[in-house]
Order: C-alpha cells, then structure tokens, then sequence
C-alpha cells in the first residue's frame, strides 16, 4: 500500500451548519496501478485530491504514505520528495520554455537526481513525446495537449511513485486525451507508479485498472 | 533552476516590468541621493570650518545677555571675577588638552628697537608713551601658541615648570625682534616699567617713576607658516600687519613677571594719583585680570564642555568658543541641510510605499506562478528569496546608477541655492579673542561646501536605498507566505 485515507472528514462551516465535502471517506494505492476518481461538479473529488496530495489538509481522518502520516512527513517535504501533481490548467510557468519547467522540480526535490539533469529533462520530455525543438520553446507557445505532456513530464521529473492528476484531459480533445491515458497506464504498468487520476469521464474510469466513484462526499467502487 | 537562477531567469525574462520597477528606483533613488550628498557635503562643512576654528575657548561676559538688562538692572549687579581656581577647576575637566591663563602688560625700552615691517611703506604714529612690547604672562610652561602651531620655537627651549612657579626673569622673544636687535639666546635685554600720570594742564604723560625688567633670552620663536599664509590671504591688509608687528614684539614671561610689574605700575600709579587713591581706599585692590584660554581635545566636545562649565560660571558670564561662530555664519548651509533631511525622509517613505506598492502589483500578476513553485515543494523562504533577489538585483542597478545622477542633480541644485543665499547681504558678528580664530566669513563656509563622490557618501546611500528597498518588499513578502497554492491552482 502506497498512499491511504482513513476516515477523511472535510467540511464548510456554513453558520452553525457544516456542510461536508468529505464525510468518512477512506480509499487506498497500491503500486502500479491506474486509478480513477470519478465523480461530477461538487462530488468532491477535488478536494479528495487536495488532501491526497497535500495541498489541503482534511478537518479530521489522515493520509498515510507508505505508512507514514504526511502531517508527520510535511506538507511541503511530501510534496517536494513524494509526489507528481498534474492539473487540469497544466500550471506550467508562462516565461519558462517546456525544458525549464521540468527544471524547476528538480532543483527543489531532495531526491537523489542525476547530475545532468537538463539531459534528463529533455529526455523525460522526449518519453513523453515533446522532441528538443519543442522542449526549448516557451510553453505558451506549444498546444493544449503538449502543455499537458510537459505538466506530466514535470510531475516525474523527481523520480516519485506517486501521480496524482486533477482532470488531466478536461481541456484537450478526444485524439490528445486517449494519448495522455497511455502515457498514466505506460507509468503504471511498465515504471510501476501509482496513478490516481480523478476525472469526470466514464470513458477514462474504464480504462483505469480500479475505480472510485465519489457522491455526495461518500466514496463507493465503480463497476 | 534554483531559486536564484529563477530569480536572475524572473529578470530577463519579464524586461517590461524590470524596466518599470527599475525606472521607479530610479527617480526615487536620484531623490535620496540627491538629499544624501547634500547632507554628507553640509556635514562636512561643519567639520571642515569647525577643525579650522580649532578648539579654543574662553570665559567671558555674556554681552548679549548684558545688553539684555534693563538699567536698574544693571546698577544693581555686582560682577563677579573669574578667579583663578574656577579657572583651574575648568582646566581639569577631561574634555580639556591643555589649558592656560595670562595676563599682559605693555613694556617700552630705550635699548632695544622694536621690529617694523621694512617692506611696508605703511607708516602709523603712535601717540604718547612709547609700550612697544607686549609682555605675555604665561602658566603653561610648554607655551600653548607654539604647541597650537600659531608659532614654532627657532632656536633654544620653553619654560620649564621651575621657571614659571618662581617667575624667573626668562623671556622667549620673536627671531626678528632678536634680528633686529643682534640678540641671540643666552643673551640679556632690558625693558623699562614706566609709570605715567595724565597731566591735564599740558595734556601730556608725566613719567613718575621706572624700572628696569631685565630678562634673559632662553629661545626665539618663528610665527608659523599656516598663519602668515592666512594672513596674507585676509582682506584686512592694515589690520595684520599690525596684529603682525604686535606679534613680532611679544615677549613670552613666566606670567608671575607680568603680575610683579603690573602691581609695581598699578602701586606706583596710586602714589602719583591721590584721588584715585582715596577712591579706591576700601576696594579690592586686585589687578588680576585672566583671560584664560582652553583648548580642547575635539572640536566635538565644545556642546559638552560648554554645558559643563556653564553651571560653574558665575552670573551673566559664558564660554566663547571659536564654534560659535560658524552657528553665525553657516545659516545658508544649516537651512539646506535641513531641507536635504526633510526631503531623504519624505524620498524614504516614497519609496517604500511606491515600491512596495509596484512588486506587490507585479507579485500579484505572478499569483499563480509562485502557487506552482509551493505546490511543487518549494520552501517559501526560498520563493521570497527568489523575489528579493529579483528586486533587489534591479534595486542595486537602480541605485547605483542615481547614485552619480543624484550626486550630479545635488551639485546643481545646491549650487543654485548657494547663488541665491549669496546674493542676500548677511553681515555678521565678529569679536576677538586671544587664541581663537575668528576671521571666518560665510564665503569661507561656502567655499568650503563640496559636494563629491566619497566612500562615505557611496557607502551611505548604498545603505539607505538597499535597507529603503529592503523595507518596502516587506508587505510583498508577507502576501508570499500568505498564499495558498490549493486556492490558486485547483
């Protein structure tokens, strides 16, 4: 077991009132696995990721990484040494060129990199379909789907096991969104990550190896 | 891509906002600078003309405070002397170097010719008895004009302390008197004591009675090379020419010579003037006058010196420094230094606001950028240094260049306003006292106003725009580590 979430409770406090987001939720990873989160606008899968990848932390219940609480771990260490993040808006760095981008994790993580790391960025970027006249561009000059491919380079630009992805495909096309799944299930399969993508679209659900629907803030399996 | 190459990378990459934040520093800087090299040049000239008014200060009446008074007041006050222990109590004060007080007495002479100045064709007559030598007691065996440099010892020794205590007849006189005369040291010279009534029938000087003052040369002085120089340079040619000739014929004595032959005058003087004599039966018949002479360690300490002696002094006296002149004449400088404070402070707070206030809005446009780096791990120390080195990179190019244009805006805007204090007519107090020099004008001080490029001023305005700077991303730096990645990102 990778990552698990026990008893999750996270909530608005709307007057005397508390409107839950996340109400006893507990869900678990295993290593390479593709996981989905499914869910519609409010479900709460967001926030379910948001506690999952540290960028939140949950009222009460806890997330345990290899065993080990993250509070115990650090937000900001857990982060930095543990886990890749890709968003639905890519939340690459506008002035960097894609190559620069999968730089920056590199210079803040603590895991062990290898020393040319500008070689292993071009070809992390090359892997994942970005050749070198692209990678040396300003990611606002490459398309949607390539800005995503450069969002996934950077999230395993550290060398984690954890992937964790909000809506990765929400503003690509069907063509670029296919693409995208087989690169999560490659790094599954073939580098044995754990990824957990939460996603609105059946089609994705169905071709994760497990997956989670999530309603009202109550999490139940998807068959 | 650590932090600072990003923060190098954040330059290079946005030039738009750069050249903006660096535009505003800029002008803001040239302000500070400006006020900075203002400040240091009127410092400067407060130290420049105070180190050449030189330590000195005396006791004396207080005649602003004497013209004060009203009539009744002044005939009911009873003036005090200042005695010869006030006078010593002051002199042990830790502020003062050394310390003497003299009095002088006017001597003639049949055998000996006093010095004329032979290159000038000023001729001057002297009515009525002949004093040409002014005997200058002296209680500070090592003579302070010499040690103050207004003169040099040419040949042969000071006074020992022996000497002064007992009033040995030991004289030190001029090179030129010597000259003039064939004396060298060693040699003996007699000066007369005559004593003189005013006879009023024939309006002439009755001599009533002399005596001989032999005194043996023990050295020869030269006055220094600084004082004629600025002798020559004053405008009042008639003037220093006499103050030089006078000086020429100073005869430097253990000062209790002086006191034997003033008493010996003042005694004689009675005996010949009967009703001056019934009038002065009953009074204190002291005719010890000091004027004692203070010199100080550091120009500084005169505001402290003068404070502590004050409480000491007896009613309507004072300390005269040679300081307070410059409190008369630097008025023009005074008055820009303090519009050069008010303007470093109003230019400080412009900028920390100013640009506080542009990186704060240039931050808030990165919102999502400085979300990544926390989401990615980054420590935010290391996110607000990545700013500060952004800023504060742009922040020393700003400065360093208004460090020369400030400077160059300073001297042409001080240079006006000396031009316009110039040409209003300012006429100032002048007063002369034995060892402190007074012929100060405010051109001096203007002259002596200089704005520059120095270390101190580089120095000091690097330290003031780089803290001023430093303050103003204080509130950007607080919006950092106030941000939430998962608001912003998700």
């Amino acid at each position: 077991m990778i990552l698990e979430a026990k008893d999750l409770n996270y909530y608005y406090q709307d007057g005397e009132q508390r409107r839950y987001i996340l109400k006893d939720t507990s869900i678990s990873f295993e290593k390479g696995k593709f996981y989905t989160i499914l869910g519609q606008s409010g479900s709460g899968k967001t926030t379910l990721l948001s506690l999952l990848s540290a960028l939140d932390s949950p009222h009460s219940g806890e997330v345990l990484f290899n065993g080990d609480d993250i509070k115990k771990i650090g937000y900001e260490k857990y982060r930095r040494n543990n886990v890749g993040i890709i968003f639905q808006s890519y939340n690459l760095i506008p002035t960097f060129t894609a190559v620069e981008n999968v730089l920056v994790p590199m210079s803040i993580t603590e895991n062990e990199i290898p020393e040319d790391t500008k070689t292993v960025a071009y070809n992390l970027l090359d892997y994942i379909g970005i050749v070198k006249n692209k990678a040396d561009r300003l990611v606002n000059r490459l398309s949607g789907g390539e800005q995503q491919r450069v969002a996934i380079a950077r999230a395993l630009a550290t060398n984690v096991e954890l992937i964790l992805a909000d809506e990765p495909t929400g503003n690509l096309d069907e063509e670029m969104e296919q693409e995208i799944i087989e690169i999560f299930k490659k790094l599954a399969h073939e580098h044995g990550k754990c990824v957990i993508v939460v996603t609105h679209s059946n089609e994705i659900a169905l071709q994760s190896d497990q997956a989670f629907r999530l309603r009202k803030g109550v999490l139940t399996s998807y068959e | 891509m650590n932090f600072i190459k990003r923060g190098f990378l954040g330059i290079t990459r946005k030039k738009g906002k750069s050249l903006i934040l660096l535009a505003v520093i800029f002008i803001l800087g040239n302000l500070i600078s400006g006020a900075i090299s203002i400040q240091q040049a009127t410092g400067n000239v407060e130290s420049t003309i105070k180190e050449r008014l030189g330590t000195a200060a005396t006791i004396d009446i207080d005649y602003d405070e004497w013209d004060a008074m009203s009539e009744s007041e002044l005939e009911s006050l009873e003036m005090e002397e200042i005695s010869v222990d006030l006078i010593k109590q002051i002199g042990e004060l830790s502020y003062v170097k050394y310390y003497d007080y003299s009095m002088s007495t006017w001597l003639g002479s049949e055998s000996v010719e006093s010095y004329h100045d032979e290159e000038s064709d000023v001729d001057y007559i002297v009515e009525g008895p002949s004093t040409d030598f002014r005997l200058k007691g002296i209680n500070y065996a090592p003579v302070i004009d010499f040690e103050e440099g207004k003169a040099e010892l040419a040949d042969g020794r000071v006074f020992t302390d022996d000497e002064i205590e007992k009033g040995t007849s030991v004289a030190i006189i001029s090179q030129k008197l010597a000259d003039e005369n064939n004396l060298n040291v060693g040699d003996t010279f007699t000066l007369a004591n005559d004593v003189y009534t005013y006879d009023e029938e024939t309006g002439e000087d009755d001599i009533v009675n002399s005596r001989d003052v032999v005194l043996e040369i023990i050295g020869l002085f030269e006055p220094s090379e600084a004082k004629k120089e600025t002798d020559e340079n004053s405008d009042s040619g008639m003037m220093i020419l006499t103050d030089d000739m006078d000086y020429h014929n100073t005869v430097y004595v253990p000062n209790e010579i002086v006191i034997d032959e003033t008493q010996f005058n003042w005694e004689e003087y009675l005996k010949a003037d009967e009703e001056l004599a019934e009038m002065m039966e009953g009074e204190d018949e002291s005719f010890e006058y000091y004027e004692p002479i203070y010199y100080l360690n550091n120009p500084e300490d005169i505001e402290a010196f003068t404070e502590e002696v004050k409480p000491l002094l007896p009613e309507l006296y004072s300390v005269i420094s040679a300081s307070d002149q410059y409190d008369n004449i630097a008025g023009p400088i005074e008055s820009m230094s303090k519009l050069a404070k008010y303007v470093l402070i109003v230019a400080v707070i412009a900028t920390v606001l100013i640009t506080g206030l542009v990186v704060l809005l240039f931050l808030r446009d990165r919102k999502r950028e400085l979300g990544i780096y926390l989401s990615l791990g980054e420590k935010r120390s290391r996110v607000v240094g990545q700013i500060l080195i952004e800023v504060m990179v742009v922040a020393v190019i700003g400065i360093t260049l208004s460090l020369f244009s400030g400077n160059l805006l300073a001297q042409q805007v001080s240079d006006t306003m000396m031009k316009a204090d110039d040409n209003q007519d300012e006429y100032f107090e002048e007063y002369y006292y034995e060892g402190i020099n007074t012929d100060l004008t405010a051109e001096d001080v203007m002259d002596s106003y200089e704005v520059t490029l120095n270390s101190s001023y580089v120095l000091g305005f690097y330290g003031v725009g780089l803290v001023t700077i430093l303050i103003s991303t204080i509130i950007p730096l607080i919006y950092i580590v106030r941000l939430n990645p998962k608001k912003i990102l998700m």
